[in-house]
């Protein structure tokens, strides 16, 4: 699949699982290599986007036996961006879907 | 790709990409790495699931850096500074206390020898019957230990207050310059609770010792010396009365 078309949403499903709860930086980029098929390595740029946009912020936590882990939790711009592109993207995904079927 | 070659790779990259703070993605990834070789990857793997470095470090390019934060930063450090120098002032003032204090603990502790011993250096002990001499050191000694008890606590907090206002002057500049924030540290010392309880037991203990060792010792050098004044019986200041 076009790498292009997940990129602009692999940004919504890092906010999806934020919007559930906090997560490290690991965690988010198994749960995506788990549910889509992309290079681990990607989600770090998109962490990074996200961030310097304002939609996440970052903090450290001191683990039990391990160096301390960046946490990302979900601004309220993160939050409220999250509500409306879901249901622009669901909306577009839907229109999308109904065009294609309609070639068959 | 050895997980050192990759990393290699992905900071010259990003240096070559004028990458600001690119030890921090570094970072993330050595992480990736230490993760995933914990479940049992080798690091060739791990590294080939990644992607190629020069690729990942071209993703990070297009992140235009706030530019405005150089400002907000240097108006925080500049207001920090202020605050640096009151709360270092405070700092100095509380460690002078704890020295006054540690002072005042030894001194307890050097008179409350000198009644034991009946030694009284260049006469600056007063001079009293033995009987409450020891009772008079027993006080001494009690306080002593009570002062020096403070002092270990109050150590103890002024380190504290010390770290938690180092931890906010950290997440200070940190949230002004966008990067990570620590969690902030409590200003009350946390010391274990048996610690806690053994140094509230020593203190209640020393302070009951010094309050009534001190009244009994009033009251037998009053009967002992038949005056309430017996200060003045035993020439304490220089000079007798009815001599």
């Amino acid at each position: 699949m076009n790498i292009q078309y997940k990129k602009g949403v692999l940004e919504l499903c890092v906010l999806s699982l934020l919007k559930k709860h906090d997560c490290y930086g690991y965690e988010i980029s198994e749960y995506l290599s788990k549910h889509i098929d992309i290079a681990d390595g990607t989600v770090y740029p998109i962490l990074r986007k996200l961030k310097s946009d304002g939609l996440l912020t970052t903090y450290m936590q001191e683990e039990s036996g391990g160096p301390p882990r960046k946490y990302y939790s979900l601004t309220k711009l993160g939050r409220e961006t999250y509500e409306k592109e879901r249901e622009e993207y669901l909306n577009f995904a839907k229109r999308v879907e109904a065009l294609l079927e309609d070639d068959e | 790709m050895t997980k050192n070659e990759f990393l290699t790779k992905l900071a010259d990259e990003l240096k070559k990409n004028n990458i600001p703070d690119y030890d921090d993605i570094v970072a993330e990834y050595e992480q990736h790495f230490a993760f995933k070789m914990a479940d049992g990857y080798s690091e060739e793997e791990i590294a080939a699931k990644l992607g190629n470095p020069a690729v990942l470090a071209s993703q990070f390019e297009s992140i235009n850096q706030d530019k405005k934060s150089a400002g907000k930063k240097a108006t925080t450090i500049i207001g920090l500074s202020f605050i640096d120098i009151f709360a270092g002032a405070f700092f100095v003032l509380l460690i002078a206390w704890e020295i006054i204090m540690a002072a005042f603990s030894l001194c307890s502790l050097a008179v409350a020898v000198c009644l034991f011993g009946e030694i009284s250096p260049l006469s600056l002990i007063p001079p009293m019957p033995y009987g409450p001499a020891l009772v008079f050191g027993i006080s001494l000694t009690a306080l002593a230990l009570l002062t020096a008890v403070g002092c270990i606590y109050f150590a103890a907090f002024i380190r504290q207050l010390m770290r938690s206002f180092g931890r906010f002057h950290h997440n200070t500049i940190a949230a002004a310059s966008g990067n990570a924030i620590l969690p902030s540290i409590a200003i009350y010392p946390r010391l274990p609770a048996k610690t806690n309880r053994r140094i509230r037991t020593i203190a209640l203990i020393s302070l009951v010792l010094f309050a009534s060792s001190f009244v009994l010792g009033m009251i037998i050098s009053m009967i002992l010396s038949g005056s309430l004044e017996f200060w003045h019986i035993w020439g304490w200041f220089g000079y007798k009365i009815g001599n």
